[in-house]
């Protein structure tokens, strides 16, 4: 793939998994998303904060265009996620490459959202063998290497509503994993867990942090500290901060954030 | 005073004797086979006209919305008669009757069946898209995140997850559908009513014949709500939905919603 790194509405290098540029999102007259800007490159591991209501579910929601965005663009790894570009204007692109393009992106919700009606494994086995086309048998060694590594080998068989809440959130890691995503997204992959499976979870996305680029929105300071590279803060639909977790705990810039930081880390 | 007719009754109740009669007979034959065979249409009628009207396209939309907002808002008796002599008498279709094999299918027992299962359509798609929506949102945006299409995800994920909704309302559906194939009598297919209405024709007794005919359709209705309390129960054990009434409450509708597991 070829950047002219000139223009400003392509990512100057290949390193760049996340490029967005300008984001405007609006639910009905509320403006959600105010003019971000954000870059990640490749093994970085963003955590973003912010009050709820602030828009970084949304901002996470839109790199995936499960939210689609009123105005700017996003790249993801050189695409315009979502849209393709006709005359300087977005146009939405058809429902076959947006899937293509979200196959990359792994997703993990605060409610895990694993499909009821499926084992473990067959959550695990769905869209490698679907989506992917892959044979049974080879997307099944894939899987039980990934439910291997969340820990999880000996619950195969169980159905989501046998699962503890933790263990369905890493079999919801596992089943994103699978899809051998180029970036993750977790949406406050922890808020939905009673305090003792907090661990567990934040354990295995540890371990990923170190070989593949995350997007985080979690107020867990245990993963930040442990994990990120980076931490955001976000504000009424803007970002507030940008920079690492020492000089935003040290030395937050604004007031704001330093209010934010003194009502979650106690 | 009028003097009831025992020995019409006993016959024409108990199965050995009148099930002799080749009009109750073929007739209970063709009111099971009717009703299933509308049920099974009425579902896949239901089926697209739910994906229609929750579709992006308008065009189908309006479809599906006109579909539904006829055949529900007008009755099932005119839509039976408007379909066998309307498109009979403009030679649209002429309802011929059908050889398959052994089985002979008239052309009124077609345009009943047909009747029923695109009224029924128009019902279960409502049917449909509520149990379609009783789906967690959650899981469709999953499926999508994963990078499957919306006709994947839906056929993979939601549509088996709401099969499980529809499964109860869907037996009371069919249950009505035994009932509802009694007014295929005004276009004089060969189904149960119909033969009792021969007989009676034929002997005149419709006090005595009309009290055996509804026994039969209270026997096909019971039949069916042990065969319904069965899968029900089974889909719970399997997959952990929730139980519906209890045997007792579904034949005599007593207590209040739906039963404790």
């Amino acid at each position: 793939m070829v950047f002219d790194s000139t223009s400003p509405f392509t990512p100057s290098s290949s390193r760049v998994v996340v490029q967005a540029e300008k984001v405007n999102k609006f639910f009905g007259s509320l403006h959600v998303l105010k003019d971000v800007d954000l870059t990640v490159s490749k093994n970085e591991v963003v955590v973003i904060i912010g009050p709820s209501g602030s828009g970084k579910s949304t901002l996470l929601r839109c790199i995936n265009h499960i939210e689609k965005i009123n105005s700017g663009r996003i790249y993801v790894n050189g695409r315009l996620i979502g849209y393709y570009e006709k005359n300087g204007r977005l146009v939405e692109d058809s429902e076959r490459n947006i899937a293509q393009q979200r196959s990359e992106i792994g997703m993990v919700f605060q409610r895990f959202n694993l499909f009821p009606h499926l084992t473990a494994l067959e959550n695990i086995l769905e869209a490698p063998i679907n989506v992917r086309k892959l044979p049974t048998e080879e997307a099944e060694a894939e899987a039980v290497k990934l439910l291997e590594r969340v820990g999880l080998v000996e619950k195969r068989d169980k159905y989501p509503n046998q699962l503890s809440g933790g263990q369905q959130q890493r079999v919801a890691i596992a089943r994103a994993l699978a899809m051998k995503p180029s970036l993750m997204l977790f949406d406050e992959p922890t808020s939905a867990l009673d305090p003792e499976m907090i661990g567990e979870v934040l354990d295995v996305m540890k371990e990923l942090a170190h070989e593949i680029t995350m997007i985080v929105v979690s107020h867990e300071m245990g993963f930040v500290r442990a994990a990120a590279n980076r931490i955001i803060f976000i504000d009424e639909g803007r970002i507030i901060e940008d920079t690492t977790p020492d000089s935003l705990f040290n030395d937050p810039r604004e007031e704001r954030t330093r209010a934010f930081l003194s009502k979650i880390l106690h | 005073m009028y003097h009831f007719d025992w020995a019409v009754f006993w016959q024409y109740l108990l199965p050995w004797t009148a099930l002799a009669n080749p009009l109750i007979r073929n007739g209970l034959v063709a009111t099971v086979v009717v009703s299933v065979v509308a049920q099974v249409l009425g579902v896949i009628f239901g089926l697209f006209a739910a994906l229609g009207k929750m579709s992006k396209f308008p065009p189908l939309r309006w479809i599906a919305d006109g579909y539904i907002w006829y055949f529900r808002g007008t009755p099932l008796l005119v839509q039976m008669m408007l379909l066998f002599f309307g498109l009979g008498v403009t030679h649209i279709y002429d309802f011929p009757d059908l050889h398959l094999g052994p089985l002979l299918i008239t052309g009124a027992i077609q345009a009943g069946t047909l009747a029923l299962a695109v009224n029924e359509g128009a019902y279960m798609a409502e049917i449909v898209r509520a149990g379609i929506e009783a789906i967690d949102p959650g899981q469709m945006e999953a499926a999508r995140s994963l990078g499957m299409t919306s006709g994947l995800a839906m056929r993979r994920i939601v549509l088996p997850q709401a099969t499980k909704v529809i499964i109860p309302p869907l037996g009371n559906e069919f249950n009505n559908m035994m009932k509802t194939t009694s007014i295929m009598v005004v276009i004089s297919s060969g189904e149960l009513f119909f033969g009792f209405t021969q007989v009676n024709a034929r002997i005149f007794k419709p006090f005595e014949l009309f009290i055996a005919a509804s026994m039969y359709y209270l026997l096909l209705t019971t039949i069916w709500s042990f065969i319904q309390a069965r899968i029900e129960g089974s889909l719970g054990e399997r997959k952990g939905i929730e139980r519906g009434p209890g045997m007792f409450q579904r034949i005599f509708s007593f207590g209040g919603g739906r039963g404790v597991r």
